[in-house]
């Protein structure tokens, strides 16, 4: 079956917030309507003419089942349009593009709009499992005397609220949380807590930079805050440009405190925010006229232990350059996510070292990643990690760095909670 | 028998009566016609159900929506007198009362609007059922046009919902959906539309309600003399309150209640109507309906029609995001125009965004409307400092300062990012249209627009054309504020257009009074006892001094030497009196924008002297050089009728209704002596600012008046 070409007509996201910040009214649909409203009327293109909505979600908002539906409709696009949510832990923004891309290559859609949102904030506490077996049994019971003998089980302890995103960040496979996970890589791979506060340091002032020159700002939509919804919110709030490698060092380790290295400042922050993007075939560019800014050439999705999630881009990129053809030589630019500094340089030392590529099953070595190709805007250290946006934050952020510099190849990749690395190619398409 | 506006038909012993059978209009009203089947109808009812032939009677509506939207009001308006009024109020009373004799259980089935004669209907029914649609609305306007319920709806509301709700609903004429109907009583149960005509066969009996402990102790209290005097000793104190006195009709209602309470059917009945007789005839009521009249005229475009397609506004932009700015992004966010909003910072679209909010927590505030509606609808409107997005737009309304200049290079910008079909406006109050888009590439989708403030209270909309405007352009802008439930009037261009240049001598003249040593509280008392909701010098506070004084240099540039502004606001703008804006005006405001007195420093400015004036010389002093310049006005051609303007000065000024507009009031008094007046004046107050208009002194002339010209 022959492919067709798949476009990145635009694609826009929100400012980024650390959860309960400046995002944390907003609840998740509304971290992505306005950004499809502004693609949809940006390239002028009618309601009715998206195939799809695809979003990426894990905080699953009660309120909101089906998180795609809800932004479309309130997006003002046609009551005929399907959407959908996926979840692919961390990569979810990147599982939509992905199922886009798909849908577009082979002629079942040719225009869809995909991405995440996530808001932190928002997700839930949760009563324990012994507080709502109480209420079941409360409710069971029918007659008052059977519901006072089945309150009398109540105690107090039962309040204790289970905490939805410290479950979500724990994994279920290995029991141990996010942070352990790149403890264990740093552990293993002998990464220093100098060398993972200094990468975090980078990733502020890179990001404080590109800030600066109003450079981040062409990806980010400004969004309306505030409990009144009076105030609007541009930049990312975040980035630090006065941050220093004394101050980062003075952190205590969070997840394992006597001896760990991983600090809450070399570890990206639990962020709000929201990223989509404009995906087109070849035949709708043409039809609607459209100027798209990059192609999207091939994803590729790997598993690995769980118990070394971080390790994912490493097995995903390796995937992807097998299956496209291409190298990391060819990369003009790379956007790898920054769950945890400790993670990122592990992958470095990935495409290096014969021993991890080895451990990882990695039987090529892709060479050496040099720093002014990676995460030249900063990254998530900095910007922060709305889960269900990042897969497709990524690749705007890699679509705007390779338009600035005016190269052509760039990948995209994350680790994904769970043992698994996702990642996408993209030409830059903008001369 | 046969009937050609109402449905009989027998089903299964169940006489089923349909309104609205062969009806063109979009409301079924009770007309002549109607008026005369029904009382055949209800005597053959009479008839088949003494033979024992049916059950009981439904009454429902064939028109989705509306149940009966009154009497006809144009049947209403040709009463002539008294006795022939009282007349037509016991046509409906008769039929009535013999639905409520009927020997079988009668229910109506309300879906829809349910007014005025509809609701009486309904209360002579042995149960009321409404629908649940969000159009269902059941309530005893007749107040606001100036008479009482005469077809028995004020001697049946109280025996069904108590006094109390019945004083409410027929002194304030306010509708109730079926969620409040339900609750005070007045439908015994809402059911989905379609439900209804199966489920009116269970509310043949007449089941007494369930009264919560509540309302058993409110019927205790309320049930007895004293307290029934109490009631109504309250409830004319609101309605002296509200309305000032100025309004008979409240009154006479609570007359006829009161004097009437107890009284037997016969006897009441012969109060209301007589009551209806002596009202609807009477001055006010037959200026309320001329409003109810230019009201519902303006709801269609009478213009002149164009060759092209209707042009559809759905997408809607706004420049400047000003107090303006932002109430009309408001409005198109009701509106579902998923307005954008441009300005050129950040903090200028807050300033547009917290306008926009600040509406909406007003209708969640009074339960119009939930948080979340609020949220979506709000964040419909997307603040933007470039032109992204521009190209989808249908209609672009300008509203950024009103300076000639700027908003030329702004609207020609604009045009280069708009589709070629989009429309422009520009809400200017005050700057020439005509040479606003003398730079445009396509000046014929160009108009004025122009909205008042506050935006989301002020229901008029002047429409202003110019030389090349298309004639679907305004066609389809005259829609559209139709659509958003707003009064458009279409204006030619020319300094102030209408309101505001009416507008202008009113507060012009008060600032000569002023300077002539009239106090600040005579005067706005003068203004007010004649019905004005604000007198000039509290107007000027909330217009904003600065602004008053560039508008008024505005309209002496245009209109010449009668404009002349006198020497005040200059003078409180040098001591920073710019009025609530800065909370220091002819009154001070507090941090709330509360009113707390008279600024004393700016009394200090006015002359020493305390020259006591005849109230009714103020009055003159102010209105007749309104008057004055609306004669010009409609010699400049500027509207096409008397009824424009007194449409335009109702809905932009708040006018007093009563009174039925300016023209009409000066019409009623009699040009003759409007005439001679401004001659006096012009002779002991000003030469210029008094002058005759030339078309004023034809139309005394030829014996005419300004709705016979």
């Amino acid at each position: 079956m022959e492919l067709g070409e798949v476009y990145l007509v635009s694609g826009k996201r929100t400012p980024h917030a650390k959860a309960g910040l400046d995002l944390a009214d907003v609840a998740a649909p509304f971290l992505g309507t306005y950004l499809l409203t502004y693609l949809l009327d940006s390239h002028a293109i009618p309601a009715s003419a998206i195939d799809e909505v695809i979003i990426g979600n894990i905080g699953a908002p009660a309120k909101y089942a089906n998180v795609s539906r809800v932004i479309a409709l309130e997006a003002g696009l046609d009551e005929s349009v399907s959407a959908y949510t996926v979840h692919r832990n961390c990569a979810s923004g990147m599982e939509a593009m992905s199922q886009a891309f798909l849908k577009i290559a082979c002629g079942r859609a040719d225009l869809i709009m995909a991405g995440g949102v996530e808001s932190m904030t928002q997700m839930p506490l949760m009563f324990g499992k012994d507080m709502t077996d109480l209420f079941m049994n409360i409710m069971k019971a029918k007659k008052v005397p059977d519901k006072l003998k089945a309150l009398k089980a109540f105690r107090p302890g039962h309040l204790a609220p289970v905490i939805a995103i410290e479950q979500g960040l724990t994994d279920p496979f290995e029991g141990i949380n996010m942070g352990q996970t790149a403890e264990l890589i740093a552990r293993e791979l002998g990464i220093t807590r100098e060398e993972q506060d200094l990468y975090a340091n980078n990733s502020h002032h890179k990001a404080a930079a590109a800030m600066e020159s109003g450079r981040m700002a062409e990806e980010i939509l400004p969004i309306t805050v505030g409990k009144k919804l009076s105030k609007i919110l541009a930049n990312d709030v975040g980035p630090r440009n006065n941050s220093t490698i004394e101050g980062l060092a003075k952190l205590k380790p969070f997840f394992e405190k006597k001896s760990g290295t991983v600090t809450v400042g070399n570890s990206c922050p639990i962020t709000d925010g929201g990223s989509l993007f404009l995906m087109a075939s070849a035949e709708a560019v043409k039809k609607h006229n459209l100027e798209p800014i990059a192609r999207m050439v091939d994803f590729h999705f790997n598993g690995l232990s769980p118990a070394r999630m971080g390790m994912g881009p490493l097995v995903a990129m390796d995937g992807l350059f097998k299956r496209s053809g291409f190298t990391l030589d060819q990369m003009d630019k790379v956007e790898i996510n920054e769950a945890f500094a400790a993670q990122i340089l592990g992958v470095k030392k990935g495409f290096t070292d014969k021993k991890v590529a080895d451990a990882y099953k990695v039987d090529k070595l892709w060479g050496e990643l040099p720093d002014e190709k990676l995460n030249v805007s900063g990254g998530a250290i900095a910007l922060g990690h709305p889960v269900g946006s990042s897969g497709s934050r990524i690749v705007l952020t890699l679509a705007h760095n390779l338009m600035q510099s005016k190269q052509k190849y760039g990948i995209a990749s994350l680790c994904i909670g769970g043992g698994q690395g996702g990642a996408v190619i993209i030409e830059n398409l903008v001369k | 028998m046969t009937y050609n506006r109402i449905k009989l038909e027998v089903v299964d012993r169940i006489a089923q009566v349909g309104f609205g059978l062969n009806s063109k209009k979009s409301m079924t009203t009770l007309d002549k016609e109607t008026l005369e089947e029904f009382d055949r109808l209800v005597k053959e009812l009479k008839t088949i159900a003494d033979k024992r032939e049916i059950d009981g009677v439904i009454f429902h509506s064939l028109i989705p929506g509306v149940f009966l939207a009154g009497a006809d009001i144009d049947l209403i308006s040709t009463l002539k007198s008294e006795t022939e009024a009282q007349k037509g109020a016991e046509v409906g009373q008769t039929i009535y009362s013999n639905i409520e004799d009927l020997p079988v259980p009668t229910v109506a089935c309300v879906d829809g609007v349910c007014l005025g004669g509809g609701l009486e209907m309904a209360l002579s029914c042995t149960n009321i059922i409404a629908s649940n649609s969000s159009k269902t609305m059941l309530g005893l306007p007749e107040v606001k046009l100036g008479f009482i319920p005469g077809f028995g709806g004020t001697y049946r509301l109280p025996r069904k919902v108590g006094l109390p709700t019945s004083l409410d609903m027929i002194l304030t004429g306010k509708t109730l959906n079926s969620r409040k109907a339900k609750k005070v009583g007045l439908v015994a149960a809402a059911f989905p539309p379609e439900r209804l005509l199966v489920q009116a066969p269970n509310f043949f009996k007449n089941q007494q309600r369930v009264k919560s402990g509540k309302e058993k102790l409110e019927d205790i209290l309320t049930d007895n003399m004293v307290a029934k005097k109490l009631i109504f000793q309250k409830a004319r104190e609101s309605v002296l309150k509200k309305t000032k006195g100025v309004y008979h009709a409240p009154l006479k209602i609570l007359d006829v209640m009161e004097n009437n309470l107890g009284k037997s059917r016969p006897a009441y009945l012969k109060a209301e109507s007589q009551a209806f007789g002596e009202l609807c005839v009477g001055v006010q009521s037959q200026n309320l309906q001329h409003i109810f009249f230019l009201n519902e005229g303006a709801k269609k475009y009478s213009g002149p029609k164009g060759e092209g397609k209707n042009i559809d506004l759905k997408r809607g932009a706004v420049l400047g995001a000003g107090t303006m700015g932002g109430g009309i992004a408001w409005l198109m966010a009701t509106q579902g125009m998923f307005p954008l909003m441009k300005d050129i910072t950040s903090d200028a679209l807050e300033l547009g965004l917290k306008q926009s909010s600040a509406n909406f927590s007003q209708l969640v505030k009074r339960r119009k409307m939930t948080f979340d509606q609020f949220e979506k609808k709000q964040r419909s409107i997307r603040p933007t400092m470039n032109f992204d997005g521009f190209k989808t737009v249908d209609l672009v309304i300008e509203a950024i300062v009103e300076n000639m200049e700027i908003k030329k290079s702004v609207l020609k910008e604009l045009e280069d990012n708009l589709a070629a079909d989009a429309v422009i406006t520009s809400n200017t109050s005050s700057l020439s249209i005509q040479e606003m888009c003398s730079d445009l590439t396509d000046s014929s989708r160009f108009a004025g627009l122009h909205f008042f403030n506050p935006v989301n209270r002020m229901p008029l909309v002047e429409i202003i054309t110019h030389d090349k405007v298309s004639p679907e352009v305004v066609e389809a802008l005259y829609r559209w504020v139709v659509k958003c439930k707003k009064v458009p009037v279409v204006v030619g261009d020319g300094p102030g257009f209408l309101v505001n240049r009416i507008l202008m001598p009113f507060l012009n003249e008060a600032a000569y009074l002023l300077n002539e040593g009239v106090s600040i509280e005579d005067l706005d008392e003068a203004a007010t006892n004649f019905g004005m909701p604000m007198g000039p010098c509290r107007l000027m506070d909330e217009v904003g001094l600065d602004v008053a004084a560039k508008v008024a240099d505005i309209m002496f540039k245009g209109l010449g030497k009668r404009m002349t502004p006198a020497d005040l606001s200059g003078k409180m703008m040098e001591h920073g009196f710019l009025g609530r804006k800065n909370s220091k005006g002819f009154y001070l405001y507090d941090s709330h924008g509360k009113e707390s007195g008279i600024n004393s420093n700016c009394v200090s400015l006015l002359p020493k002297r305390n020259s006591r004036m005849d109230e009714r010389e103020m009055q003159l002093r102010l209105f007749l050089p309104m008057i004055n310049e609306a004669a010009t006005i409609l010699d400049d051609k500027i509207v096409t009728d008397a009824g424009k303007v007194d449409l335009g000065l109702i809905m932009g000024l708040g006018f007093p209704p009563f009174r039925g507009g300016l023209l009409r009031y000066a019409d009623s008094e009699g040009l003759t002596l409007i005439l001679k007046e401004i001659k006096r004046l012009a002779g002991s107050a000003d030469a210029e600012r008094f002058r005759p208009a030339e078309y004023l002194v034809k139309l005394v002339d030829e014996g005419r008046n300004f709705y016979q010209s």
